[in-house]
């Protein structure tokens, strides 16, 4: 086994070297398009890092109807606690709701001078439990609060959930059709650079072929050359992700840095870089798989 | 050694290689197979060692059914038998040494067994001498003994050889067919195909004839022997 190892590593990298131009370009066309798969993945990854960072922060606020009685007020409180999602519930009177105004306004509070509370309408902030803070299980929750008559309003900021949402939605689709065309493609590139190398060791694996050599022998050095292929591909792209990453800080003009506050531009996980890695490798050996089923029929 | 029952060989373009060849070879014998261009006897060789398939009929080597449906082990089948060409098939950017040690490699040996046969081998085809030298480095007639040398270096009970001497002068000739006589003494079975009627001559064994694709004809070593 471990001869079989050594053999097939020795003869792996003697393919590479042998026919280095090829392979070097085979390379480059998958650090590529891995680059550019990569680059999807970030941004999609960010913007869903995002998003969660905003459904954390999700609340519901109902405004309830001015004239209700402080009794069915009690009675709501309680009935909306007992909703499926719902995790606190805090009563604002429209004495609280005037002095939060006062605190958000800071130095500008004397615009509410000749205001009184009571034309602000009492209100429950209802915080959801962490699992319906996305805009299909809101919606479940909106849709009983609405059959309480003593709720006039519901603000959930329902439509850029939405809109968010369905933005992310449209880059992980993107990614995926763009991912799935350019992996045609990088099977393509890779199997035939392998072409390439199986043609011109020709006379080679005819001797192999007469001699008797298995077909893991002769197969097995193709499928690493076009695993390290795939695995020095994927590599390159994260390293190029990760200096387009650092250049976006760099040269990023302070205007969208102020515009960006508040909002981490996060470098992917070791998860999808190994998946990516991962993904690579798989490629070049199917790329190989591919040149070796075309070429190398055992009985010629 | 080999049994052969109506073979058939028919290529896509209609082409009749070969037509209805029944044989036996036994352990331990020579046969010739002699025949001019398109007689078949190239094809005939190819169906031995697993590159065509028969079109019809039955072919077993040492044992092993090699036209029975599912037959894919062709790999252990060319372990069991050493093949020799004209054209000697060596890699010509190797050594002498490289050459032979590469059918021990690609069949899963290392280390101290792949040095110690490649010595044996090179000393029965008497290139004990030359292991270090390129391959270009040789003549004809010594390339075809390392072609030999190779063959024989999983000593195997079968040689097959197509034309081994087509490319070779009279004395290197000579040389090569000492080799495999001595293959011959030792027990091995050797099939040789060959177009040169004085080889045959000069070397009294069994001869099947053939042409066009049919078998024509059987001589026996001993009706080779007496001139019938």
């Amino acid at each position: 086994m471990m001869f079989f190892l050594r053999y097939v590593m020795r003869q792996a990298s003697q393919n590479i070297r042998g026919n280095l131009f090829p392979n070097l370009t085979t390379i480059g066309i998958i650090a590529i398009s891995m680059l550019i798969f990569s680059t999807f993945t970030l941004i999609a990854f960010n913007l869903t890092s995002f998003l969660k960072i905003w459904e954390d922060k999700i609340e519901v606020m109902t405004y309830l109807k001015k004239e209700t009685p402080l009794k069915e007020v009690e009675s709501l409180l309680t009935r909306t606690r007992q909703l499926e999602g719902v995790e606190t519930v805090r009563y604002i009177s429209p004495s609280d709701a005037m002095t939060f105004m006062e605190v958000k306004l800071g130095s500008q509070r004397n615009l509410l001078e000749g205001i009184q509370p009571g034309v602000l309408p009492p209100s429950l902030e209802i915080q959801l439990k962490k699992e319906f803070r996305n805009s299909t299980k809101i919606k479940e929750v909106v849709s009983r609060l609405k059959q309480f008559p003593q709720i006039e309003e519901i603000q959930y900021g329902q439509e850029w959930v939405e809109t968010f949402s369905a933005l992310v939605h449209i880059l992980r689709l993107t990614q995926w059709i763009l991912g799935g065309l350019l992996l045609v493609a990088m099977i393509f590139i890779i199997s035939n650079t392998l072409q390439l190398t199986v043609s011109s060791r020709r006379e080679e694996i005819e001797i192999m072929h007469l001699v008797g050599a298995s077909p893991s022998f002769i197969q097995v050095p193709l499928y690493i050359e076009g695993l390290i292929q795939g695995l020095f591909g994927a590599g390159l792209a994260i390293f190029f992700l990760l200096l387009l990453h650092k250049g976006f800080f760099l040269y990023t003009p302070p205007s969208i840095k102020t515009w960006l506050a508040g909002i981490p531009i996060l470098f992917l996980p070791p998860e999808p870089i190994a998946r990516i890695l991962l993904g690579g490798m798989v490629l070049g050996i199917f790329g190989s798989f591919i040149a070796s089923m075309r070429f190398l029929r055992y009985s010629e | 050694m080999i049994h052969m029952s109506h073979v058939f060989k028919t290529y896509p373009s209609q082409i009749a290689a070969l037509t209805d060849i029944s044989l036996d070879i036994l352990p331990g014998e020579f046969t010739f197979i002699h025949g001019t261009s398109s007689s078949g006897r190239t094809t005939l060789l190819r169906i031995l060692f697993g590159a065509e398939k028969p079109t019809r009929g039955e072919v077993i080597v040492n044992g092993m059914n090699i036209t029975e449906k599912g037959f894919h082990k062709i790999y252990q089948l060319r372990r069991m038998m050493g093949i020799v060409f004209q054209d000697f098939k060596l890699l010509r950017d190797r050594t002498v040494k490289e050459n032979i040690a590469f059918a021990l490699e690609v069949t899963g040996h290392g280390g101290e067994e792949v040095k110690e046969r490649v010595s044996e081998v090179l000393g029965r085809v008497g290139l004990q001498e030359r292991e270090r030298d390129p391959i270009l480095a040789l003549s004809a007639g010594e390339q075809q003994r390392v072609a030999i040398a190779r063959a024989l270096i999983n000593d195997p009970p079968l040689l097959l050889a197509d034309e081994p001497t087509g490319n070779l002068d009279a004395q290197m000739t000579t040389d090569v067919m000492r080799i495999f006589t001595d293959l011959h003494h030792k027990g091995t079975t050797i099939v040789f195909a060959t177009h040169d009627t004085d080889l045959i001559k000069r070397y009294p064994y069994r001869v099947i004839y053939l042409s066009g694709g049919e078998k024509v004809d059987v001589k026996t070593d001993e009706e080779v022997r007496t001139g019938e």
